[in-house]
């Protein structure tokens, strides 16, 4: 008996007001023996009060939530009761019973809510309460017995949250257009009512703070000697714009200064990748299709084997069969060229960041930029610089598909045991010796990686780039999804992923044989 | 007299080293009042990896330095092929301060002079045994053909003929630092720098490299200093041992000295497991001829009694006890010095002389 009381006697101090019934319950948890259906009917009515008082924040937010559905049902029965009746005012009859309908969906929703909801968080209960006191052993520090101070905190949360949120559900919230038509309106000096002001800055978007004045625009007419002069545009709007405006137009400024006095840059590096990429097409594409295959085939087979070989055969068979030989060609040649550009700028860089602290510091950062921004907007700024067509597309490629080799390449060199390095050091090795001897070639599998990370990422953003005019299999895809032409695409959508595939099982394979 | 007409092949004077950006700080500070390693630490956030150590290597002697893990014996080797900077002190290098060494001299000092044997071996798992056997060597730009040779003739010296063409995966622990001894090796270096080169293999593979190794030394004649953290191994492969302690040497001297007169409790701790058999000799235990003859009358009679020289050691001198009645006689050229009694001995055996 001595021993029986023992056991309970921490579910007792973790529970303090009401130590009996916890400690029989967690008893009956710990032994397997607590009902299925077992309900904790003081949380469940006092719910997020209840979850506050016990200090189970996690119960606490899921009933809040539970009664807040129940609430903003409650608030839009009365939004659509409302317009109800101001629609059979108005004798609109097929609004009044699509309101009625709705006002009778949400009676049913705030019933469910209040009564599921409820036993939800009953059931829940002391189950989660266990798991509060689960922590409290090992953490003494975690909420434990009863507080009032941590029910104030919780109706302090409620009053934050409720009120805003019911009066949105109980309103026809403005939209922005209507919004923004208030705010020209307010700073032309009109009167507007209370209440639509309120709506407007609290439940639609987020009121404009910042009003900014317009920033000022160039122009850059060409001289009869053939120099720029730099003159301002008179301004036809004189409102002041949102920051949003003021950024967009100051960043247009800054890339129209750039493309009319550097433009000799961006033309040149356009160039040398049409140079480059005409060069990659004319094996590619300008190469007979029987050739390119047999090639294809004799680079599967030697460096991949009969099975990757064999599926490299139907894949091809695939993309002649369906007439997607020469656009194919063309996405690949692509895939090439950025992945070229990718090993001899990512190898050095990646080398680099490997090496030194310092430049990993400053690398990683950008590399993660790089990694998180959608591929679309790659877009934005290679047709800003480059124009639109394939070098812009390549620079896209590039850029989206550079990460990987650099990290691959620096955790490559980083992986080196020192003891290796070392042994090198220890044998008159000198840095070029002991990165050409023994750094890359232990890197290699990691670099290999990266090689085929690189592959896949330009494959994908090739086909995205067909958005701007870098044609290919991207192209087709485009083209179907504008005139809604389904079929065309998936079937382009298939000869990609063909690709993609024959690539990466080649590389793959070729990368474990080294090994 | 310079160093160079010296035969200390590697000497090392008063070196210290202190890790860590406030070293040279720590180094005022010592330099005013000596200072404990967490005192140092504490006060500079520097760590004393090795502490004003002096010593020199003779031509051909195997020296060990001989501490537990982190006593700074590892960093204290890596000071003689300069991987470590010292930051005080010099190292000469038959003669040549190491210190002073342009980078492009430092590499071929440590290409030619010195060889290297690791605790994890280090090879290079891309390369076959034979091209990690000349790998000094094409740092040297030694052509292909000449380094083949050279590696295939080393590679049969630590008797691995036929794993030229393996790759290091392939082979087992034990044989895997046969190559990494080879390679050491192949350049025919001077001096071998040996870190804890068999602590990684399981005891019977270590003895078995261990008895090679000494044969190797023998007939090779290469200047080593070999670092380990067992005493047995020290005392097995050392002409002279150095104990270090907390960066420190305790103590400098042959196996025989080291476990008959420890310098302090730290190195009487080591030494008290060792088995004295083969450590101690004739002439530490035996008791002066006169002194025997005054306290226990004349010896029985010299035909009568087992003999034995002064540099017999005491494992030879408990065969003799076992196979005769009478004290066993220690002679120095043909003429009786000392008695070894049978108390003497068992004494000896404990320790106590």
């Amino acid at each position: 008996m001595q021993k029986e009381v023992d056991t309970t006697a921490p579910f007792r101090e973790f529970s303090e007001a009401n130590g009996n019934y916890y400690a029989s319950t967690f008893l009956k948890l710990q032994r397997n023996e607590l009902s299925a259906w077992h309900l904790n009917w003081a949380a469940g009515l006092g719910s997020f009060i209840w979850a506050a008082l016990r200090g189970n924040w996690l119960l606490f937010w899921i009933s809040l939530a539970v009664d807040l559905i129940g609430f903003t049902n409650i608030a839009l029965i009365y939004k659509y009761a409302t317009a109800a009746a101001q629609a059979t005012a108005d004798g609109k009859d097929y609004l009044v019973t699509r309101y009625e309908n709705w006002t009778n969906l949400h009676t049913v929703a705030a019933i469910l809510a209040f009564v599921l909801g409820r036993l939800l968080v009953a059931w829940l209960a002391d189950r989660l309460y266990y798991r509060q006191y689960a922590i409290w052993r090992v953490d003494r520090n975690h909420p434990s017995g009863t507080a009032m101070r941590r029910v104030l905190l919780a109706l302090l949360v409620v009053a934050l949250v409720a009120p805003l949120t019911l009066y949105r559900a109980s309103q026809f919230a403005p939209d922005q257009r209507t919004c923004l038509k208030q705010a020209r309106a307010i700073q032309d000096g009109k009167q507007v009512s209370f209440k639509d002001r309120f709506d407007c800055s609290t439940i639609s978007e987020v009121p404009t703070l910042v009003w900014l004045k317009r920033p000022v625009q160039y122009e850059y007419p060409r001289n009869e000697d053939g120099t720029r002069s730099i003159v301002v545009r008179e301004q036809t709007a004189k409102r002041p714009v949102n920051l949003n405006t003021y950024a967009s137009e100051t960043i247009d400024q800054a890339i129209t200064y750039a493309k009319v006095f550097y433009g000799w840059f961006f033309d040149g590096i356009t160039h040398w990748l049409r140079v480059m990429l005409n060069a990659i097409e004319a094996v590619f594409v300008g190469t007979p299709w029987p050739v390119v295959a047999g090639m294809f085939l004799l680079i599967a087979y030697s460096f991949a084997g009969p099975r990757i070989a064999t599926f490299v055969g139907v894949s091809l068979i695939y993309i002649a069969l369906f007439g997607f030989w020469q656009t194919g060609m063309s996405t690949i040649a692509i895939v090439v060229a950025s992945t070229i550009i990718c090993v001899v700028v990512g190898l050095p860089l990646g080398i680099w960041v490997g090496k030194s602290r310092r430049a990993s510091t400053v690398v990683t950062p950008i590399l993660d930029i790089m990694q998180t921004i959608p591929s679309f907007v790659y877009l934005l700024p290679a047709v800003a610089f480059f124009s639109i067509g394939k070098p812009p597309g390549i620079m896209a490629t590039v850029i989206f598909s550079m990460p990987p080799m650099v990290r691959l390449t620096a955790l490559g060199i980083r992986q080196v045991p020192e003891s290796t390095k070392e042994a090198a050091l220890a044998f008159g090795a000198n840095p070029r010796q002991l990165l050409t001897k023994v750094e890359l070639p232990l890197a290699l599998a990691s670099i290999m990686a990266g090689v085929n990370q690189v592959v896949m990422m330009s494959l994908s953003m090739a086909v995205v780039a067909a958005l701007i005019g870098a044609g290919g299999l991207g192209f087709i895809v485009v083209e179907a999804l504008q005139n809604t032409e389904t079929g065309r695409g998936i079937l382009a959508g298939i000869a990609i992923a063909l690709i993609a595939m024959m690539i990466d099982r080649v590389v793959q394979k070729a990368n474990k044989v080294e090994m | 007299m310079s160093a160079a007409d010296s035969q200390n092949v590697v000497e090392v004077r008063g070196v210290w080293k202190i890790f860590g950006t406030r070293a040279e700080e720590a180094h005022a500070a010592i330099d005013k009042q000596s200072m404990s390693k967490a005192e140092v630490l504490d006060q500079f956030g520097a760590v004393i990896g090795v502490r004003d150590v002096s010593f020199s290597v003779d031509q051909a002697e195997i020296f060990c330095i001989m501490g537990l893990s982190g006593s700074g014996k590892s960093t204290l080797v890596r000071h003689v092929n300069r991987l470590i900077e010292p930051t005080r002190g010099q190292i000469y290098i038959q003669g040549a301060d190491v210190g002073g060494l342009s980078s492009e001299e430092l590499r071929a000092l440590r290409a030619d002079k010195i060889g290297m044997v690791f605790q994890n071996m280090a090879l290079l798992p891309h390369r076959s045994v034979r091209d990690n056997v000349a790998f000094a060597l094409e740092l040297r730009n030694v052509d292909a053909y000449t380094r083949m040779q050279a590696a295939d003739r080393v590679i049969e010296t630590v008797h691995l003929e036929g794993y030229g063409d393996r790759m290091p995966s392939e082979l087992s622990g034990g044989m895997q630092q046969r190559v990494g001894l080879a390679r050491a090796l192949a350049a025919d270096p001077d001096i071998l720098l040996m870190d804890e080169p068999f602590s990684a293999l399981d005891p019977l593979i270590r003895r078995e490299l261990q008895d090679e190794f000494l044969e190797l030394s023998r007939s090779m004649r290469k200047t080593t200093l070999f670092i380990t953290h067992d005493l047995d191994e020290a005392i097995r492969m050392g002409s002279r041992i150095a104990i270090m302690k907390d960066g420190e040497i305790v103590q400098i001297g042959t196996p025989e000295d080291i476990v008959t007169k420890p310098a302090d409790d730290y190195v009487a701790d080591f030494v008290k497991g060792i088995s004295r058999l083969k450590l101690v000799f004739a002439h530490t235990v035996m008791k002066p001829l006169e002194q025997y003859e005054q306290t226990s009358g004349a010896i029985p009679s010299v035909d009568a009694c087992p003999t034995a020289d002064p540099e017999a050691d005491l494992d030879t001198l408990v065969n003799l006890a076992v196979d005769h009645d009478n004290p066993i006689l220690i002679m120095d050229d043909g003429r009786a010095v000392g008695v070894v009694t049978k108390d003497a001995l068992l004494r000896g055996m404990q320790g106590e002389t």
